[in-house]
């Protein structure tokens, strides 16, 4: 049993992720880790290989989208495409972040769809990697020319080119902004819910826009700066995992301060709720939820609980395995070490035999 | 010299002159920033990762990332760890530009630089003073349908220079390190519809080839071109001035040939300069549109070095011949000290671009900053003209402070000159300060909408308007400098009009040989020199 947790390298628990879908949520549908699809990481490359011109069609009927998204998404193969890679991105950036942590982003089906039904800090953390994760993905799909229409998309194909050949594009980010508002659909009006989860999908998307670095090249007479040419670029994508990671860690609570029974709550923090103003979403970039999370500690409908977790010692033992203690044991184990890594595709190893400490959570 | 059209001029005349040149310029200033688009774009690429399956690589077989004949990707390393492919089967291909656009002559210009992500790993750490050795080919085709054609071939060494933000720890492992751009490629003409770039990353570990650069996850470029829009706009502003300064050039020659005098150095330099400024006007880029003439980017370089030369040369002349001492110049030999700086400064800068975009004539993918004797020599170049140009700048600075106190020293003694020396000294002093005042302006305004168009965004939104500032900044400029030229050559053009037209009942001593002599010679009468001169002057004849 401990054999099987000992494997807790964050990829291979990603190939868990396919095994089960989840049910349909109550909220608006939105996208990646918090939408209805089952969350398979699909072979990207050999799917795409098809040459067959509605292959994609396939990919984006599987991604349950709603009518608007699945338009958008059969537009062109190359969105069907980015999404999945959005997915899988999200998916792996989440894991990577709360690897140390109690809830380590469990996405199995069933765990998923009951964060989901709740607005708890996790969920609300889901929501804006997800909508990170497909901005950051779009941009960079644009830039491989992955996509048919990415920017300079606005007029007909004749006017287009001529803007092309006049002034050049717009650049990739705005695009992927726009292209994820839209695909995300607008501002939800009543349900107090349906507008934590949107606010919580734009501070994803601000977080990507904050992290934009300006770039400049001077390129004048011998290479002076007389002529400098300026372009923007994101920040990897662990970047904007480790911001959305503290943002998680500092979100804020919000409560209805009006009638719930109306329905025509207003999403404000409980200590400075504004009363004279309705539809306050507060204007920061934290993130927010409603309900106060569960422990995680043991088996709910939100976790499998930390029985059983790898823990490390001095660093998270404590707080992961909830007071209960941790096993410790102690093996012998023969680890490639001192490789030799080529840039790529091949490592060269010796293997070394060590005593290592297994430290595991308590039932 | 003497007797300039400046001079002569009314007041209200020179208003009207100068207020006819205001609205060129600002006509110049609104061309770039209405109706131009911004001078460049930058377009962001990502190398797609394709494997080349053929057995054996004996010839050069292009992938492509997309479109028709589109190679087999891999998504990422590991899974060419899982496939075992080998590292010299990757190749990182980016098609130029992004699908559904074509790039266009228009474009004059395309560079590129590389950006690479270089992901942390603890067993496979990025070595101090790594260098990457790149195997690159560039290719062109016309039709999405035809082969690509190669244009260059080149294995090109590039230092790494990269920071790590944390600590060098199992936890960040997989977080990227902050490299600087390098630079990639850079050519002068683009005749083509597309092209394809393709990188391989050769790994040889006996050499040490490759060998300790990390886990690099991705190549990026990016490429910079100057927008067909703003070409357009630029090559008609170049059509329209070339005539406009060629005419007025052609009148002044003819001015000055009408004179009985042989031409003074001053009136040589004004034309000097206006020849240089002709030549950059001359709008031989049309060609670039119909030739695939890569030496166009050089061309402008020299044909800007020359102006740069002339103006700064003519700055120095003009304060020389306006000293009003006793010492006799009218020759360049005279100015050697000052113009020998300028003409280092420029060989050197002339041979640094030499270096650095002379060769890209032969391989685009050369860059004079990538080799560690290069980077020394460049900066070697670039820092001796840095001097040389301070130097001139101390010489004129003292040449323009010995002028004032000259002109100071002579304005007290003013009154008590005869009236034709005086006319000519007040003419002297009003012509300096003039050409002072306008060079100042031009100089201030330069460095202002420079300064501006670095900090600023590329443009300023007016409500529905928007109004481009580094084109306005580019046409404006370029414009303010011809019409300096242009209203120098018209306002210090000699005069018709003689000081002495009403003055026939003047105090003057001596009156038409006087007056030959000053408008001979700038330089200074005085005393007995006046008489002396006028003597070796009847001697000659």
């Amino acid at each position: 049993m401990l054999d099987g947790h000992v494997l807790l390298g964050w990829l291979s628990s990603c190939a868990l992720l396919g095994l089960l879908a989840c049910a349909p949520r109550p909220s608006a549908a939105y996208f990646g880790l918090t939408g209805n699809e089952p969350l398979t990481i699909l072979p990207l490359t050999s799917e795409m290989e098809e040459a067959a011109v509605k292959a994609h069609y396939k990919v984006c009927d599987r991604l349950k989208l709603e009518k608007k998204q699945r338009r958008m998404c059969r537009r062109d193969p190359g969105v069907a495409e980015t999404l999945m890679e959005a997915i899988s991105m999200s998916a792996l950036e989440c894991q990577y972040q709360f690897r140390f942590e109690r809830w380590n982003c469990t996405l199995e089906g069933r765990y998923r769809a009951s964060l989901l039904k709740r607005g708890f800090k996790e969920t609300a953390f889901l929501y804006a990697i997800s909508s990170a994760g497909l901005t950051h993905a779009m941009a960079k799909a644009c830039s491989a020319g992955r996509m048919e229409r990415c920017t300079c998309d606005e007029a007909p194909d004749l006017e287009n080119r001529e803007a092309w050949q006049w002034g050049g594009c717009g650049d990739n980010l705005k695009y992927s902004n726009k292209f994820v508002k839209e695909f995300l659909g607008r501002k939800p009006n009543k349900d107090l819910r349906a507008r934590v989860d949107f606010h919580n999908n734009l501070v994803g998307m601000k977080v990507i826009k904050a992290g934009v670095e300006t770039t400049c090249k001077c390129h004048g007479v011998s290479g002076s700066c007389t002529v400098r040419t300026c372009w923007r670029q994101l920040s990897p994508f662990h970047e904007i995992g480790k911001q959305l990671k503290q943002k998680y860690e500092t979100s804020l609570k919000v409560g209805s301060t009006t009638n719930e029974a109306t329905g025509e709550g207003d999403i404000s923090p409980p200590k400075k709720s504004i009363p004279g103003h309705s539809d306050q979403i507060p204007r920061t970039t934290d993130l927010v939820y409603i309900d106060d999370s569960p422990s995680f500690c043991l088996m709910s409908r939100y976790s499998p609980g930390t029985s059983g977790r790898k823990c490390y010692k001095d660093k998270n033992c404590d707080s992961i395995c909830c007071g209960r203690g941790h096993n410790t044991q102690s093996r012998v184990v023969t680890r490639p070490c001192q490789c030799q890594v080529r840039w790529c595709c091949y490592v060269e190893c010796k293997q070394c035999t060590q005593r290592e400490e297994v430290y595991t959570c308590k039932d | 010299m003497a007797g300039a059209i400046i001079e002569n001029m009314s007041t209200k005349k020179l208003c009207i002159v100068g207020g006819i040149l205001l609205i060129f310029q600002v006509i110049a200033f609104l061309v770039g920033g209405l109706i131009a688009p911004s001078p460049t774009t930058a377009v962001a690429y990502t190398s797609v990762k394709c494997i080349d399956v053929r057995k054996n690589h004996h010839k050069t077989k292009w992938l492509t990332p997309w479109g028709p004949n589109y190679c087999e990707k891999i998504k990422d390393f590991d899974e060419a760890v899982s496939r075992q492919i080998e590292a010299n089967d990757i190749v990182f291909a980016v098609h130029i530009p992004l699908p559904n656009k074509e790039m266009s002559p228009w474009f004059q210009f395309m560079l590129f630089i590389m950006q690479l992500d270089i992901a942390f790993k603890m067993d496979n750490d990025l070595k101090e003073n790594a260098e990457i050795t790149l195997d690159v080919s560039l290719a062109y085709r016309d039709d999405m349908f035809d082969d690509w054609e190669e244009i260059a071939h080149a294995i090109e060494l590039r230092k790494l220079k990269c920071t790590f933000g944390s600590p060098k720890t199992l936890e960040s492992e997989g977080r990227h390190y902050d490299c600087d751009f390098l630079p990639f490629m850079e050519i002068g003409s683009v005749a083509h519809k597309y092209y394809l770039i393709n990188i391989r990353l050769p790994v040889n570990e006996r050499k040490g080839i490759n060998v300790g650069i990390g886990e690099i996850k991705d190549i990026r470029l990016v490429g910079i071109h100057q927008n067909g829009g703003f070409t357009k706009v630029w090559f008609a502003m170049k059509t329209f001035l070339t005539p406009s300064i060629l005419i007025i050039m052609v009148w002044y020659w003819r001015r000055i040939t009408l004179m009985t005098r042989a031409p003074v150095l001053l009136e040589k330099v004004i034309f000097a300069l206006g020849i240089s400024m002709t030549f950059i006007n001359i709008p031989v880029e049309w060609f670039s549109i119909g030739f695939d003439w890569t030496w166009m980017l050089l061309f402008g370089d020299i044909r800007q070095g020359i102006f740069y030369a002339m103006l700064l040369s003519f700055w120095i002349i003009f304060c020389g011949e306006h000293m009003m001492d006793q010492n006799e110049r009218n020759h360049l030999s005279g100015y050697w000290k000052q113009v020998g700086p300028i003409a280092v400064g420029s060989f050197c800068l002339f041979i640094f671009d030499m270096c650095e975009r002379g060769v890209q004539l032969k391989n685009p993918f050369y860059s004079i900053w990538t080799t560690e004797v290069g980077t020394e020599l460049a900066m070697a170049f670039i820092i001796v003209a840095g001097i040389c140009l301070c130097l001139y700048f101390l010489f004129l600075c003292f040449m323009v402070f010995q002028v004032f106190r000259n002109i100071s020293g002579k304005q007290s003694s003013l009154p008590a000159m005869s009236k034709a020396r005086r006319l000519h000294y007040e003419g002297l002093i009003f012509r300096f300060k003039f050409l002072m005042l306008i060079t100042l302006a031009c100089a201030a305004m330069t460095v202002i909408f420079f300064i501006v168009s670095q900090v600023t965004e590329g443009h300023w939104k007016w409500g529905d308007i928007t109004i481009q500032v580094n084109s306005a900044f580019f046409t404006g400029i370029y414009g303010m400098w011809n019409l300096y030229v242009f209203a120098l050559m018209f306002l210090y053009a000699p005069s018709h009009k003689n000081y002495g037209e009403d003055q026939s009942n003047g105090d003057l001593g001596v009156n038409s040989g006087e007056e030959l002599q000053l408008t001979t010679t700038i330089t200074h009468v005085d005393g007995p020199t006046e008489v002396y001169k006028l003597a070796r002057k009847e001697a000659q004849e």
